[in-house]
């Protein structure tokens, strides 16, 4: 029975549960969080709303009469073929997992609400 | 038979924790009899994949079952290459054969836990999945994520695996394999636990090829039937490395099983890192596939896992279907769970035998067939009666 | 006389009676909880009261409040029953046990006989509430909850008798009061009753329904057995029944093995060094009784009738005879 010794030895070590939302662990360098599109480089191609499997980047029309893509948290699944198949970069991931909220709108990157 | 009660496990209940049910015929504590029904979590997916593109596809694929997800992206991927036919880039090769090895040490640990927790020993399991999470960041490390890999795409890999990753990769092996070499011999020496799982779940060798039993599974019960051997794929074909087998066909035989393919998988990651060719990750293949079949296959953690596409000059499928490895394994619950001349089982047994098999319900289930579940009565419906139904009318 | 009657009904209300015990009861259960996880390298409860300790008693009263669900089959009387028998019945066992002092607040010659008849009622209101709910699993839970009885009652029974077996030099009694004060010079741990105390131990595993023999309500086999149907208030008297019968067992296994409450010195700092005494002699049983909960997996009732049939019983019948025969060889 070796598990007697092994359990006892187990007691004495450090827990290995992390208290998690007042102890967070560090994520992988090149971690595929949330989206972010930088407004100023996207030439409003549609690739990425193409390509998306989860239907969470759609096109709309700004103010000015450009397309720019419209971005749902609560939708994306984080696979990074957005960033992917952009031909100008203009899409990253970020390390930035923790998005529920309260608030569905404050869910959504609106390239309208930004130009403003 | 006419004393036994009928228990019904499932679709509810806390040893499975996914929905399927399964029932038993019990007389006393022996169970006579046990019938499985499924469809309860069936979700159209191949269905789904017919809308969206090849692309898009990979990750829905990925979407299959959250713990073997590479491998349904792999092979989704592998078939559409067949129907292109065109020659990846090794480097490619090496990295999936990583991603999907790193997927099986996972997954065995992940099964090993849960089998422990079916035989009530929770201290083991705790101890497996605390030590799985070293895996898991390893993954999260080489591919950006924990669950859900997004590694393989139509071409090759997204990701490069550099010297330094590939050198942490080779440190946690090393943690791993003294780790996992303990559980073994904890399996071993762990009174309790073999009284639990010797000769349970008996599966003879005859029967396994009858049923077509695939995986762990059938290696556990003497069939040394491995894809990754018997129709070598990505990088399996320069790797060398032995199919697992024992032949006590119980559940001791696939928990040993599983065991010996971590140690094994171990050895395939560091055989890969150290024969990897440099070079480009991927090839750039066109979005609209040419008409045609396409067959790709792997061994899954849990056994043979089958996808295959044909394309009509498009960038969508025409038809993607999926045959995951517990559908194949199925077949051989109901001969586990029924008592036989000397071979008894035991009401306490069911969780243990079920689970031996490493069942996935959300790879796994179809829709065949509607069954009125108050008389019995059973049609199937064709897709514009569906259709129909489902925007409000009658059949 | 009426102060008397006021001490008395005190004690058995509040110190050492009913609230010591319940409260006792709780604690064990988080010192039960926090070992167990500590062993599988987790934190347990954490975070009501001090390191959690307040957990049990959160569960407690969360549960009350919970809403109270009877099956429409079950019978109801008996089903509604039996969480209050449980609680009354584990709650009139501890009664016997010397907290302070060499003598509980019952006290008699051959109260350790009451307590083992005391034990398998417990079983018997296990089989009720399960038979009565009218749900397959906990029927299941029932009938293996008497399986289990035929196999450890009678080593349990064997250990204890053996254990008064201390008595038979100076003053042969089958009291717990005799007990205790025959081990005021050397425990009774220490010598052939070791074996007992093993005994003693496994069959209060199986009594308490824990793991290894936490059959009859086996998460995931029959759901949780015979305790399926119940929820709310009722569930909530049987986890207390449950946790004061932990402190019973405990209790009792420190009592007739480790000495238990040897009475220091008279006087109120006395009776506080002994209860302390006591408290601690317990938790080291309870200590003990996590320790192998850890490390076992649940064995299958068949198993476990063969395991106490086949090496249990010869073993204890062999410590009983030991234990009587050596002391009177040592006579001669």
């Amino acid at each position: 029975m070796p598990i007697f010794g092994e359990a006892l030895r187990n007691a004495l070590q450090k827990r290995a549960t992390l208290l998690y939302p007042f102890e967070k662990r560090a994520v992988a360098e090149d971690y595929r969080g949330k989206v972010e599109i930088d407004y100023n480089l996207c030439i409003g191609c549609g690739l990425c709303a193409k390509d998306c499997p989860s239907s969470a980047i759609e096109l709309v029309l700004t103010s000015d009469n450009k397309k720019k893509p419209k971005y749902y948290i609560s939708r994306c699944t984080f696979c990074a073929q957005c960033a992917e198949s952009c031909p100008r970069k203009a899409i990253k991931m970020t390390p930035f997992y923790e998005l529920a909220t309260y608030n569905r709108k404050a869910e959504v990157v609106d390239p309208c609400g930004i130009s403003q | 038979m006419s004393t036994a009660i009928d228990i019904p496990i499932g679709p509810q209940h806390p040893a499975l924790k996914e929905p399927i049910n399964i029932t038993c015929y019990v007389d006393g504590e022996q169970v006579v009899g046990a019938k499985l029904r499924m469809g309860y979590n069936h979700r159209g997916i191949e269905k789904a994949g017919e809308y969206q593109s090849y692309i898009q596809n990979l990750y829905l694929a990925e979407r299959i079952c959250g713990i073997c997800g590479i491998v349904h992206s792999f092979s989704l991927a592998q078939a559409t290459e067949d129907i292109i036919g065109k020659e990846l880039p090794r480097r490619a090769d090496y990295i999936r054969t990583i991603g999907l090895e790193l997927n099986r040490v996972h997954s065995h640990l992940l099964w090993l836990g849960v089998a422990a927790h079916e035989v009530g020993f929770d201290t083991l399991f705790m101890y497996v999945w605390r030590d799985r999470e070293a895996v898991m960041d390893l993954i999260e490390e080489v591919t950006g994520n924990r669950v859900t890999y997004a590694l393989v795409t139509i071409g090759g890999v997204r990701r490069d695996l550099p010297q330094e990753r590939a050198e942490k990769v080779l440190r946690v092996m090393d943690l791993l394999e003294e780790k996992v070499k303990k559980y073994k011999k904890m399996c071993i020496d762990e009174k309790t636990l073999r009284m639990r799982c010797d000769g349970v779940g008996l599966l003879r060798k005859e029967d396994a090829i009858a049923l077509c039993a695939v995986g762990p599974t059938a290696r556990a019960s003497g069939v040394p039937y491995d894809v990754r051997a018997d129709d070598p794929h990505a990088a399996y074909d320069e790797i060398p490395f032995k199919v697992v087998t024992y032949d006590t066909c119980d559940v001791t035989a696939r928990v040993l099983v599983r065991i010996d393919e971590t140690l094994e998988s171990i050895n395939i990651i560091r055989e890969a890192i150290k024969k990897m060719p440099s070079g480009p990750i991927r090839v750039r293949l066109p979005r609209v596939v040419p008409a045609g079949e396409g067959v790709g296959r792997t061994e899954a953690p849990r056994g043979e896992v089958i996808h295959y596409v044909r394309s009509n000059n498009s960038d969508k499928p025409f038809r993607w279907k999926v045959r995951a490895p517990t559908l194949a394994n199925f077949l051989s619950i109901p001969v586990m769970l029924t008592s036989k001349g000397d071979y008894v089982v035991n009401i306490a047994d069911i969780p243990i035998a079920f689970a031996s098999i490493d069942p996935c319900m959300s790879c796994t289930d179809r829709a065949i067939k509607f069954v009125d579940v108050n008389d019995g009565k059973s049609w199937v419906w064709s897709l514009s009666q569906i259709k129909r139904v489902s925007h409000g009318g009658g059949r | 006389m009426m102060l008397q009657e006021v001490i008395d009904i005190v004690k058995v209300l509040v110190f050492p009676g009913f609230l010591f015990f319940s409260i006792l009861g709780l604690l064990y259960e988080w010192i039960d909880r926090k070992f167990y996880a500590r062993l599988q390298n987790r934190v347990g409860p954490l975070y009501t009261g001090p390191s959690g300790f307040l957990q049990p008693f959160a569960d407690f009263v969360k549960l009350m409040a919970k809403e109270d669900v009877v099956p429409e089959g079950a019978e109801k009387p008996i089903f509604s029953a039996v969480p209050v028998f449980a609680l009354a019945l584990s709650l009139f066992a501890v009664l016997f046990l010397p907290v302070y002092g060499t003598r509980g607040i019952i006290s008699f010659e051959g109260d350790i006989v009451v307590l083992m008849v005391i034990m398998t009622l417990f079983v018997v209101l296990i089989f009720l509430g399960g038979i009565s709910s009218a749900s397959r699993y906990s029927e299941i839970g029932s009938e293996r909850a008497i399986l289990q009885l035929l196999g450890y009652e009678i080593p349990l029974v064997a250990s204890v008798i053996g254990a008064a077996a201390v008595t038979v030099k100076a003053n042969p009694s089958l009291s717990i009061r005799g007990i205790v004060e025959a081990q005021s010079g050397l425990w009774s741990i220490f010598g052939i009753q070791a074996l007992g105390f093993a005994i003693f131990l496994l069959a209060a595993q199986a009594e308490l329904e824990r793991t290894p023999f936490d059959i009859p309500e086996a998460e995931t086999e029959i759901v949780a057995g015979w305790m399926t149907e119940y929820s709310g208030k009722k569930l909530a008297l049987l986890r207390l029944a449950r946790d004061v019968e932990l402190a019973f067992l405990c209790g009792l296994g420190a009592t007739l093995f480790l000495g238990g409450p040897q009475p220091v010195f008279p006087g109120a700092a006395g009776t506080v060094i002994s209860t302390v005494l006591f408290v601690v002699k317990s938790i080291v049983v309870l200590l003990i009784l996590t320790l192998l909960r850890a490390a076992m997996s649940r064995l299958r009732i068949d198993q476990m009738v063969n395991f106490a049939w086949k090496y249990l019983m010869p073993l204890s019948i062999l410590q009983l005879s030991l234990a009587v025969l050596i002391p009177n060889l040592l006579a001669f």
